[in-house]
């Protein structure tokens, strides 16, 4: 007999983008004592909190943000996206300091997902452990096959549209491969003509029948939020089941502190709300606000950080961009920017004189984001706005490149204050060797496939994308901040279920991974395989 | 107009709508004229640029310099001009920054302010009262300068020329970019929600999209006529 495990799909309404039973949404006071206080409502906190209250468990959302109604809030618009983003200040240095912004974290239900791209890549299972195979990186204190049926599981729920995929464990994929632009048609022949293979997908995007859930309509926005609700965020994909199971989200809700009993145990958070400093009582704590909050929290809480590694080992993937330009137009901006992508280079190859890979993506900028790589290439007045004029006629490619963790690469607490009084973060970056050889193999391959497909010139500019790690995962206390069960080491019953927990990146996109680590969690919570449950669990 | 810098020889005028100086690769593409298929809260956003609240973050005189400044580094030299400077003025107004601020630099709101008075400064080593008053010659040196990171002394001594370049470029390409009428200069369809892009494949079109009446490859182009570095190439 098949369970049915997640209603979100049906539960959402055909003529309303915004998610229904708001209205009805359970509410719990402040001092009440939940099973759980997750912080965080994006891909690690919604898939956890959705999980476990199907198993009993009362449990509140803290979200910074908003809850967003996509009919009214978002907008089919470059500029107008601004709102979705986490625009709070940090600040950024190192030697190779990351520009955060719109390439960053959300704000709001749903986290940053909701301007997620859409790409839903598996980690291969090498990425588990390159210590061991390559002498990089880190051994991850779990394996792939671990994660595997969480793998299918959230890929079905999302659902993944792709054709099979070949590389890393192979698989296939709930939904068919998408139609795709010009663009990706001239992109993906020219890997051809480099012996380079590439498949269509794998993207979170409706293609076909699923639940109440419209299937795609081709406008390209998906960066700017999906109004259409054919993209996969948890703000369609895992809050409508949280909410009819008992979940209450409270938005526009900051968390600034996690309280503790002095000891080994926390006992609620402290946020802010409409101006005023609440506590909400709780008898485990989930942190799942992302790369940089995360650690922020932990630190500004003090808590974890006993053997200084909290914020340590953040990662980027380096994330460079060649465009080539046709005589045909392409119109880079229909459809989503995801379209075909490649992992052949995913793995260590000795002979490129590097360790781990890089994975191949279309991007297709809208103009903004491209007059920004206009830019980039040295172009400003009259050139910059010939080359514009010229938009129709590019095709984009990215690749993800493996960076290597770094303990130097790290999120700290500013001098400066926000708003609710709190530190702001500082995030230091800086390349390595290892770093640059990658950037520059994966650049030289992005130009040698569009002058492949018969581009009369490129345009190549350098960029990062997807911040992971912080908060690590390890096998002993010394090496990281959480184990395996995601349990923040010395503490009984405070959890990191986000991006941040992530001790390698590989070049695959992060967002399935991290739904994928809070389902394996939530079953383990669900079946007390986890020591020291928390004590006031209903069943 | 080969070595002035100005448009590629027959890029046409507008005949629909607007863009901006007039030109532009698709003369008869209106974007605007597609505004009832696109969903409320996009219209409302989008046409809200077309006429912009007047300046409430800067005063007049670094107004009448940063104009200027938008105005070269984005070669809108005559009418219709895109109100660039306004724009980015609401937004710095009401508080819309980025999430970030390099280690080495102010707040974005005080960048804008310094660079300001920094290119004032530069324009009166070209002798000109103000970066407003300076010639379009000198103007184009200025940017020049900032653009390739040779500006120094003054407020450059304490604000990190590449950075600032960066800082204020992001808030003027957004602005630009986000005007329905450079949509229209370069052909970009623009909102399509809810009705959808149909015409995906090389060379296709929808319907109501222009007809690109005019192609030249930019690089070469750019290149030939030295537009990447104007003076340098008058000089
Ligand atoms: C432009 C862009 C494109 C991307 N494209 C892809 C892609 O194609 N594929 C992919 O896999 N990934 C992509 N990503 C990355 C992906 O979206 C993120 O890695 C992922 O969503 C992170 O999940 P998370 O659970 O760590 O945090 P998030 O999903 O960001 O959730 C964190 C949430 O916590 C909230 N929060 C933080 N601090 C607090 C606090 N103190 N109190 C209350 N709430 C708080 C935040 O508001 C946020 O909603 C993209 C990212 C960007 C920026
Ligand atoms: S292209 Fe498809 S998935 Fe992307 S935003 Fe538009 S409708 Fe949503």
């Amino acid at each position: 007999m098949k369970v049915v495990d997640n209603n979100s799909r049906f539960l959402l309404d055909v003529d309303r983008r915004g998610v229904p039973g708001r209205d009805r949404m359970r509410t719990y006071r402040d001092e009440d004592e939940v099973d759980l206080l997750i912080v965080g409502c994006g891909a690690g906190g919604s898939v956890l909190a959705q999980r476990l209250a199907r198993h009993g468990w009362r449990i509140v959302v803290l979200e910074a943000g908003p809850f967003w109604d996509p009919d009214t809030d978002w907008v089919s618009d470059e500029e107008g996206a601004h709102p979705i983003y986490w625009n709070a200040n940090r600040i950024v240095g190192g030697e190779d300091p990351v520009e955060l912004g719109k390439n960053n974290c959300g704000h709001g239900v749903g986290g940053s997902m909701v301007h997620f791209a859409g790409y839903t890549p598996r980690f291969h299972p090498s990425d588990f452990e390159t210590l061991t195979r390559d002498g990089v990186g880190a051994d991850w204190p779990i394996a792939y096959p671990e994660l595997k049926p969480h793998y299918e599981r959230v890929e079905r729920e999302l659902p993944v549209a792709g054709q099979h995929w070949p590389w890393g464990d192979p698989h296939g994929y709930p939904h068919g491969p998408h139609p795709i632009g010009g663009a990706a048609e001239r992109a993906w022949e020219g890997a051809r003509a480099c012996g380079i293979e590439m498949r269509v997908g794998p993207v979170a995007i409706t293609n076909g029948t699923f639940g109440n859930r419209p299937h795609c309509i081709y406008r390209g926005f998906c960066l700017q939020g999906c109004k259409v609700n054919a993209k996969a965020s948890p703000l369609v994909t895992h809050v409508p089941d949280a909410l009819e199971h008992g979940v209450e989200i409270r938005a526009d809700s900051m968390a600034i502190r996690i309280e503790t009993d002095g000891m080994d145990a926390c006992t609620g958070v402290s946020y802010v709300r409409d101006g005023h400093e609440r506590r909400q009582r709780a008898s485990a704590v989930v942190v799942a606000g992302y790369s940089i909050e995360s650690p922020r929290l932990l630190l500004n809480s003090d808590l974890g950080n006993g053997a200084d590694q909290v914020g340590r080992y953040v990662m980027v993937q380096g994330a460079p961009q060649v465009a080539g330009r046709f005589p045909e137009t392409l119109r880079m901006y229909k459809g989503p920017p995801p379209e075909v992508s490649s992992e052949q280079f995913y793995e260590t190859d000795q002979t490129r004189g590097f360790a781990r890979g890089f994975s191949v993506q279309t991007v297709s900028p809208l103009p903004i984001g491209w007059a920004e790589h206009v830019l980039a290439d040295g172009h400003w007045g009259k050139a910059l706005r010939e080359y514009m004029r010229d938009y129709n006629h590019w095709s984009t490619l990215g690749a993800l490149s493996e960076l290597l963790p770094r303990a130097e690469n790290r999120v700290s607490l500013a001098d400066q204050c926000d708003s609710f009084g709190m530190p702001i973060a500082r995030f230091d970056y800086s390349q390595c060797d290892n770093d640059r050889a990658n950037i520059a193999y994966a650049k030289a391959t992005l130009t040698r496939i569009l002058e492949a497909a018969g581009a009369q010139d490129v345009l190549t500019i350098d960029r990062y994308a997807h911040l992971v790690g912080g908060c690590r995962m390890s096998a002993t206390a010394e090496q990281g901040v959480i184990d395996s069960d995601h349990r923040v080491w010395g503490m009984s019953n405070l959890f990191v279920c986000d991006g941040s927990v992530m001790p390698t990146q590989g070049s695959a996109n992060p967002a399935l991974t991290i739904m994928v680590l809070a389902s394996r969690l939530a079953e383990r919570l669900a079946a007390k395989q986890v020591e020291a449950q928390p004590s006031a669990v209903a069943l | 107009m080969h070595g002035g810098g100005g448009d590629p020889d027959g890029l046409p005028r507008q005949r629909r709508g607007t863009t901006p100086q007039m030109h532009g690769r698709y003369p008869d593409f209106d974007v605007l004229e597609q505004s009832e298929h696109w969903d409320e809260p996009t219209r409302r956003a989008v046409l809200a640029r077309l006429d912009p609240p007047s300046l409430r973050f800067f005063d007049a005189t670094q107004a009448r310099t940063l104009t200027a400044f938008c105005d070269t580094v984005l070669a809108q030299d005559r009418q219709p001009r895109v109100p660039v400077l306004q724009l980015v003025d609401a937004k710095l107004h009401e508080g819309r920054l980025d999430g970030f601020q390099y280690d080495d630099m102010p707040d974005d709101r005080e960048t804008w302010r310094l660079v300001a008075r920094g290119l004032d400064e530069a324009a009166a080593e070209h002798d000109a009262a103000s970066y407003g008053d300076a010639d379009p010659e000198s103007r184009l040196a200025i940017c020049e300068a900032f653009a390739e990171a040779r500006l120094s002394g003054g407020v450059w001594v304490e604000l990190p020329v590449a950075h600032a370049f960066a800082v204020v470029m992001r808030a003027v390409l957004a602005a630009f970019y986000s005007h329905p009428w450079a949509w229209n200069e370069i052909g970009f369809g623009g909102p399509a929600h809810p009705r959808g892009y149909m015409r995906l494949g090389i060379g296709q079109k929808e319907p109501w999209e222009g007809e690109e009446a005019f192609v030249i490859d930019p690089v070469a182009d750019v290149r030939e006529r030295g537009l990447d570095h104007p003076t340098e190439h008058r000089g």
